[in-house]
């Protein structure tokens, strides 16, 4: 494995009248310091789960697309960690953005129902009412301390 | 009584054979002495009354009527009766014997024992009987004078002939000419309309017969021995034609008509018949004429060149209006008085606005006429023409007249408080011309006069009292700075207002001028003055309050009725009235120009540092103390004095660090800390009377983030003292987050943000969090330093570490909030409000914190 280096800071970062836009890396970002693998010790990051190459944003049509590819074609933990990517991505972006959420295609065995159930707006709503699942959810998210 | 009879005959002979006048005299004495009787009289005449000679029945009637002259007061009732009866016989006689009957009717109408149905005998024989106007002049003012008598006596009874009176009176003067016997018809008719006669269908022909002597034309010939003027006629016929509501709608269009003559008198007469009809009437007479009226009135005020002309012009139109204004509403009525003020305000205001000069004036004049009228009338010709005033004002036309309407308007004795109170805002508002500023001003000083000495029917409330004194500072903050205008200021108003608060201090009964907030108001008036008009003179205002305070020279003030020594910097006993007037010293010395001098500085510091340290009324402390910092700022460097903090904070003295220091220190200290606390805020808040640029302080930039920069740790530090002096900082923290100052925000912010994350139990109160939480979410929203916004997400990052029962923020409110950074155009924003909000959804949230 391996950690990709802290974003480097640009000039134009400091820059207060530059806009910065939206970009891929800072999904991944987003998505790859604080969401961890329930079963696995090490961050979805860490476990390839999610790569920067995977993750498309267009700031300007306001679209996010993430592709996350599970750990074991039968893993039974693929529709949490989509529901916890898809959830990380709702707390963390504004509201205008669009986020499709799906397994890489051909790396999961139930990727179409995985897939139809990430899509659905009604269903990710619902199942966030769930306590329970709500508290598992949680739980992947609980950031872990900053380290920059 | 043969001898009597003798006598008698006698008497009768000599006189009406004989020719002897003198004998008429004789007969009476021999009357009243009761030599003989009145009948006896009669029947000696018997002979002579029954001759075929016109002369000599006149002759014999002459007689009798003579006697009865001087003896109608010893008559009897059954005498007065027969001679009644024989008098009204003879009136159908030769026309060269009325005279003589009228004369003797006259007397008769004199006996207080006239029998009950003889006057209104004698009326109908005389109207049917006798032309009135046909008699020579004495004759018909002896026809007036029995009306009159009778009148005065047989009220009840003549009434009771009705209307017949009134014709036969109509007829009676129809085309009289003298002028005693008009004065006597007049009053007859003044009479019957204010004493209820009934005027039946006559009332028109009643006014037509007074009516056509409209306006009275009279030159009395020079040497006249019955000395009647016009005046005493015109007064006459008006009380006449104005008497009665009956006769409005012939009056009214009559007036009009009149209005037109070319002839001053005539045009007058009008006029005040007009105002004085207006007294008397209602609404509903003049409604169908106001529109004639009012064209009339406009045109004689707009044209005219006599003042007298004007001024009853304007008179009639302010009674009109009091009439109008008078009238009762129905509830599905127009408002008349509306009415009719819409119709003057349609005329009148646009001139006012026209720059064409010529009719300002005149329309100004109408307009103070109606609003002097009535309060209602006051009310909303103000508010119709305030506006426009203000308007011309800002477009910079001729602005002295409007501000002498605005004046009039505002001393016209029926506005209440809220009319007053805009009038001389208004005033305020348009003076800033010199010119204007002599005018206007006094106005606002007489107020504040009354309002001291009670020398007015409304009394002047606190509010009104403060309100001069800002639109008194207004006047000085915008008048165009002119010798003028300075003098008006220094010379005038400054002596004024400190002569007035030096009365009211003085004396003992209360005044809204010894009250904290009217000082309080007062003070500005002076330092904007001295900041701004004319350095010269400033100077001379603050020698002058230097001589005043110090030495109690009180020579400049206006009114010099004071006690010959005065201590105003020295507090005795209960004397804080004397030693809060401290504050207007301030006002005097504290905002001077940086060329002017301020004499005997030394002293002067010195006995405002006593009094400061002395006094225990508070605001007299607090004013000597600002006083003080404000003489100490301006002091060049290098001098020794004892520091005070903020002044030398502002210059930035070395000093102020260790005085900064013995504040903090103090801060840990039970009793001291408050205060010290106190001492903190007063040196970072802006102070507007004293230390600041607008009074020609000397701020060095930054004082305030210096001042933070090298202190936040130390406040900060302050947050793990006693629970007590945290509650003491947490406004000065929150006041260091409201600066404006980015640098000041930051530092802030950054010491804040370890606290919050690891908070001392202390700290942790719901109310200061949501405070402060506000603040910090209008910090992340703030447009400029990404610094700033970084900071106050990461302390509210902070907050959400707080125990869940004591944050109780409203997670939902906070999320909904912390949407707004995530789309902040810089990246690393973002990341900051990326970290918070999640934070914030795990709080409270199942499987989260």
């Amino acid at each position: 494995f391996f950690n990709e280096q802290a974003r480097l800071q640009t000039t134009e970062d400091e820059d207060e009248d530059v806009a910065d836009p939206i970009d891929d890396r800072e999904i991944f970002d987003i998505l790859s310091v604080s969401i961890n693998d329930p079963e696995h010790p090490l961050s979805l990051e860490e476990l390839n789960v999610v790569e920067q190459v995977r993750v498309r944003v267009d700031d300007q049509e306001n679209t996010v697309g993430v592709e996350f590819t599970p750990t074991i074609p039968h893993c039974s933990m693929a529709t949490l960690i989509g529901l916890s990517i898809k959830v990380k991505l709702l707390r963390s972006l504004p509201e205008r953005f669009k986020i499709d959420v799906h397994i890489t295609p051909g790396t999961h065995t139930s990727e179409d129902a995985v897939n139809k159930q990430l899509a659905d707006k009604e269903r990710v709503a619902a199942a966030l009412e769930n306590s329970q699942l709500l508290e598992v959810v949680n739980q992947c998210l609980i950031s872990n301390a900053r380290t920059s | 009584m043969a001898a009597g009879s003798a006598l008698l005959v006698g008497l009768v002979e000599e006189f009406v054979s004989g020719q002897q006048d003198s004998k008429a005299a004789d007969t009476a004495t021999g009357l009243k002495a009761g030599q003989f009787t009145i009948l006896q009289l009669v029947e000696a005449l018997g002979l002579h009354l029954a001759s075929s000679q016109p002369q000599t029945r006149a002759r014999g009637v002459q007689l009798l009527s003579n006697v009865l002259q001087q003896c109608h007061g010893d008559l009897t009732e059954r005498e007065v009766d027969v001679l009644l009866a024989f008098y009204e016989n003879r009136l159908k006689d030769h026309y060269v014997i009325t005279p003589h009957v009228l004369k003797g009717m006259k007397a008769l109408t004199k006996c207080s024992v006239l029998p009950p149905g003889s006057a209104v005998s004698i009326l109908k024989s005389l109207f049917q009987d006798v032309h009135v106007q046909s008699l020579m002049l004495v004759e018909r003012s002896c026809v007036y004078n029995i009306l009159t008598q009778l009148m005065e006596s047989r009220e009840s009874e003549l009434k009771g002939l009705g209307a017949d009176f009134v014709f036969g009176f109509v007829q009676s003067v129809d085309g009289e000419r003298d002028p005693r016997n008009l004065l006597l018809a007049f009053q007859i008719a003044r009479k019957i309309i204010h004493g209820g006669y009934d005027l039946g269908k006559f009332t028109e022909e009643l006014f037509e017969v007074t009516s056509c002597y409209f306006p009275i034309d009279f030159s009395p010939p020079p040497n006249d021995p019955h000395g009647i003027t016009q005046e005493e006629l015109i007064l006459a016929l008006r009380a006449v034609l104005t008497g009665t509501p009956r006769f409005a709608e012939f009056l009214l269009p009559l007036i009009i008509e009149k209005l037109d003559s070319d002839v001053q008198s005539a045009k007058v007469d009008s006029l005040q018949t007009l105002t004085a009809c207006a007294s008397v009437y209602e609404h509903k007479e003049l409604a169908e004429f106001l529109p004639g009226l009012w064209a009339s009135l406009r045109r004689e005020v707009f044209q005219t060149a006599s003042e007298r002309v004007e001024s009853a012009g304007l008179a009639a139109l302010g009674a009109l209006t009091a009439c109008i204004s008078r009238s009762v509403l129905n509830s599905d009525s127009e408002d008349y008085l509306n009415v009719f003020l819409d119709l003057v305000l349609k005329d009148c205001q646009h001139h006012l606005c026209e720059p064409d000069l010529k009719l300002v004036w005149p329309s100004a004049k109408l307009l103070q006429a109606t609003s002097t009228a009535s309060y209602r009338a006051s009310h909303r010709v103000a508010a119709a023409i305030m506006p426009s005033l203000i308007e011309q004002y800002n477009s910079r036309t001729q602005v002295s007249h409007t501000s002498q309407l605005g004046h009039s308007i505002s001393v016209s004795v029926d506005a209440r408080q809220a009319v007053r109170q805009r009038c001389l805002t208004a005033l305020a508002a348009v003076s800033s011309r010199p010119s204007v500023v002599q005018e206007s001003t006094p106005v606002l000083l007489q107020v504040l006069t009354f309002s001291h000495t009670g020398m007015c029917t409304g009394s002047f409330s606190l509010e009104e009292v403060i309100s001069v004194c800002h639109n008194l500072q207004r006047i000085a903050e915008h008048a165009q700075d002119t010798e003028e205008t300075g003098r008006v200021f220094h010379d005038i108003i400054i002596p004024r207002l400190l002569g007035l608060a030096l009365q009211a201090a003085m004396r003992d009964h209360p005044s809204p001028l010894v009250e904290e907030s009217v000082l309080s108001a007062m003070v500005p008036v002076i330092s904007t003055t001295c900041a701004r008009l004319q350095s010269q003179l400033a100077g001379q205002t603050a020698s002058r309050a230097v001589s005043l305070f110090l030495d109690g020279d009180m020579s400049f003030l206006p009114e010099n009725a004071f006690p010959s020594q005065i201590q105003l910097l020295k507090q005795a006993g209960d004397s804080w009235r004397q030693s809060q007037m401290v504050c207007l010293l301030m006002g005097c010395v504290c905002s001077l120009p940086r060329s002017v001098e301020v004499p005997q500085m030394d002293r002067l510091l010195l006995e405002l540092e006593e009094l400061s340290c002395t006094c225990d009324h508070p605001f007299s402390y607090t004013s000597a103390a600002k006083c003080y910092a404000g003489l100490v700022n301006k002091r060049p460097a290098g001098e020794s004095s004892s520091p005070v903090a903020k002044a030398l904070l502002l210059r930035y003295h070395p000093l102020s660090t260790a005085l900064t220091d013995k504040l903090f220190s103090l801060l840990s200290d039970s009793e001291l800390g408050s205060l010290a606390a106190d001492g903190f805020s007063l040196l970072m808040s802006d102070s507007p009377d004293v230390l600041n640029r607008g009074c020609n302080a000397d701020v060095r930039i930054m004082y305030r983030q210096r001042f933070f920069t090298e202190n936040s740790a130390k406040l900060v530090q302050g947050f793990n003292s006693a629970a007590q002096v945290l509650f003491i900082l947490l406004p000065l923290l929150l006041e260091a987050l409201s600066c404006p100052d980015q640098a000041v925000q930051l530092s802030t912010l950054s010491c804040l943000q370890p606290v919050l994350m690891d908070p001392p139990s202390a700290l942790i109160t719901h109310a200061k969090t949501l405070i402060f939480t506000q603040r910090f979410f209008c910090l992340s929203l703030s447009l400029s330093s990404q610094k700033v916004r970084i900071a106050s997400l990461r302390c509210i990052h902070a907050l959400s570490r707080f125990p869940e029962h004591e944050v109780r923020l409203g997670p939902g409110l906070v999320l909904r909030a912390l949407a707004v950074p995530l789309d902040d155009l810089k990246r690393m924003v973002r990341n900051e409000a990326v970290v918070a909000r999640n934070e914030w959804f795990l709080l409270g949230s199942p499987g989260g914190r």
